[in-house]
């Protein structure tokens, strides 16, 4: 079978049988619930506060979102991969903290900068992926050590909080076109890219090693390099993600990164991808990552302690997880029945 | 029976290279500083390695089972608040107080065992979960700022001395000896090593699996508790982060200690010589003018050193 034959299976092949119900909910399953989650959500929003189902809102909701939603991505492709990416919180801190320390006054200082960030973005995850595929270590240690030297560097460049952002670069996020905000376009591009991707040759690669490395590597698929490519893809969307939240806060943090891992990854698990790999895609982890974002709304909308957040947050992700392990045993039982 | 533990001490390089790593840096430390090698500082050194080496002691039993606890920081940080709230500066309340906070600690790590192996959660995602439920828990709790001090008692269990020797080393040798006997000599500690090493073999050998991995996670959850309120007694209070450097000192002690990242080998004395070896680096990074910036970096290399050497000379079939 070629690497870029559409439509690798996801689960062993079940030929000449019609799809029962039962297999067309467990399809629909995966990426219908954090889309129910979400309007439900959204519902309870809007009858707490006014002015919910405006464009203006929508702006507000995507800028509080993007940061998670790009780290998220990368973390997305990752896990189709079967792996896991905890450096990103270290790759994300580091990120800011030399943009807070390097950006100056702006102008091609700047701009040489932020290529550079991009590049160590991109090169901090390929690390991650030769160690994992050609030293064939664990995909949590391996990221679990990296993220530890990239928190070292971050503290390292900027010791506490703080640093400057230019004016320049922050002012960009604030232009819109027709009423919609850059970062909602930026949602918008990126779902964008993610309808072309899958498609890609790289991108079905991904998740025929998601669903059996063996199978894929026995079918021709390069599958060391395609590990390479996935945590440096996770890798440059941690520093992309680095480059919009600086928007937000203005300064560089060497700890700020540290929110991002878990949240990323409940992100990604709530809207519907495997742990296991190979199943799930970036539409769910949208719904995931506004889902997280709305819980933290909600319950300011409601006044309770923001620290209630992660307890949500933690607990909606373990539930997650037993809900795709449930769904992926029975996909399993019915494979092979 | 004492050939047993030599015999596994001794065919184990790692954690005699382990030993000897530890001694050299000791000896290099000293030879740059004067006062490293100082019977006050070699105490000092003792007891800021047992804080690493208690927690490592749970770690370890959960990573020689194939697992992993990421939720210590804040199992760690909420026993040291806890204690320090219901002592709330006296010691009267300690005979009660501790022993909940170690039971708390367990009920977290029952939670952890129970989420990973009844309902199938991966390690990474319920213990990281539990860590991030812990903080939000604590922070509501504790409304951000918890205060009171830590009772004299458990001061001086962190900070007293018997004869030359520190209270915090016996009770951390003594814990030593218990996790040696545990590991060599009992049927749980066989267990421990089977489950590590093929959890299919195990299972089909008759070893309750689920019970085993639940009881690592119980341990875990007991010595990270256990550590938190030793630590309050050094600090003398509790506060909000202080778990935070655990996460990764735990499991790159347990790595430098010899045990094999994916379970099945290694021995609590090899994690011993990783804490000594930690706290030797952190103390030697001031003397060459470095920060905890650096430190963080050699923690993440050193777990990336040691993993990838355990694991190349016989290279692990597919087993992501």
């Amino acid at each position: 079978m070629e690497a870029e034959a559409p439509g690798v299976p996801q689960q062993p092949v079940v030929l000449a049988r019609r799809r029962s119900a039962g297999e067309v909910a467990l399809r629909v399953a995966p990426i219908g619930i954090p889309y129910l989650i979400l309007i439900v959500l959204v519902a309870i929003y809007g009858s707490l506060q006014e002015g919910v189902f405006s464009r203006e809102e929508l702006n507000i909701q995507t800028a509080a979102t993007l940061t998670l939603l790009l780290v998220a991505a990368g973390q997305t492709i990752v896990i189709l991969l079967g792996g896991i990416d905890l450096s990103v919180g270290g790759i994300l801190s580091f990120s800011t903290a030399l943009a807070a320390t390097r950006f100056g006054e702006g102008g091609s200082t700047m701009a040489v900068w932020i290529a550079l960030l991009v590049l160590i973005g991109l090169g901090a995850g390929a690390v991650n992926g030769f160690l994992i595929a050609h030293l064939r270590l664990q995909p949590f240690i391996v990221t679990l050590a990296t993220w530890s030297i990239w928190s070292g560097a971050a503290f390292w460049v900027l010791p506490t909080e703080g640093g400057i952002v230019p004016e320049s670069y922050v002012g960009a996020v604030n232009n819109a076109w027709v009423g919609l905000s850059v970062s909602t376009w930026l949602v918008i591009v990126l779902i964008g890219l993610w309808v072309w991707f899958r498609r890609t040759r790289l991108g079905v690669s991904i998740r025929a090693v998601g669903s059996s490395e063996t199978a894929a590597y026995l079918s021709g698929v390069p599958t060391a390099r395609v590990t390479i490519a996935a945590y440096a893809l996770s890798g440059l969307f941690a520093a992309l993600a680095a480059l919009f939240l600086i928007t937000q806060t203005a300064s560089g943090s060497p700890t700020v990164g540290n929110d991002f891992i878990l949240n990323s990854v409940a992100a990604v698990v709530i809207g519907g991808t495997s742990l296991f790999g190979g199943r799930g895609g970036l539409g769910g982890t949208v719904a995931g990552a506004f889902i997280l974002t709305l819980i933290a709304s909600v319950i300011f909308v409601l006044s309770i302690s923001s620290f209630y957040a992660p307890i949500v947050t933690g607990g909606l992700l373990i539930l997650a997880v037993l809900a795709n392990s449930i769904t992926d045993l029975v996909a399993r039982r019915r494979a092979y029945r | 029976m004492r050939s047993e533990l030599l015999r596994r001490v001794l065919s184990n390089r790692p954690i005699l290279l382990a030993y000897a790593g530890a001694l050299g840096l000791f000896l290099t430390t000293s030879a740059f500083s004067t006062g490293f090698a100082s019977e006050n500082n070699v105490r000092l050194l003792l007891v800021q390695a047992s804080f690493i080496g208690i927690v490592a002691l749970g770690q370890g039993f959960v990573i020689l089972a194939g697992g992993i606890d990421l939720s210590v920081p804040w199992t760690l940080n909420g026993a040291a608040i806890l204690l320090t709230l219901f002592a709330n500066g006296s010691n009267a309340p300690l005979a009660w107080a501790i022993p909940l906070v170690l039971a708390l600690g367990a009920l977290v790590g029952l939670a952890n065992g129970l989420g990973i192996s009844v309902l199938g959660v991966n390690p990474i995602v319920m213990t990281l979960g539990m860590n991030v439920i812990l903080a939000g828990g604590l922070l509501v709790y504790t409304n951000g700022s918890p205060t009171a001090a830590a009772p004299s008692h458990v001061e001086y269990l962190a900070t007293g001395r018997l004869g030359p020797v520190p209270v915090n080393t016996l009770v951390w040798a003594a814990l030593a000896a218990l996790a040696t006997i545990v590991l060599t000599w009992t049927i749980f500690g066989r267990q421990l090593y089977a489950l590590g090493t093929n959890r299919t073999v195990a299972l089909f050998s008759g070893i309750a699996v689920g019970r085993v991995t639940v009881i690592t996670y119980v341990i875990c959850g007991i010595t990270a508790a256990f550590a938190g309120i030793l630590l309050t007694g050094y600090t003398g209070q509790a506060y909000l982060g202080m778990g935070d450097p655990f996460l990764f000192s735990s499991v790159a002690a347990v790595a430098i200690g010899g045990a094999s990242i994916l379970g099945g080998s290694g021995h609590y004395l090899g994690t011993v010589a990783g804490a000594l070896i930690l706290t030797v680096l952190a103390g030697l990074l001031p003397i060459l003018n470095l920060n905890t910036a650096a430190l963080q970096i050699i923690y993440g290399l050193v777990i990336l050193g040691t993993v990838a050497l355990a694991t190349l000379p016989g290279r692990q079939a597919v087993t992501r």
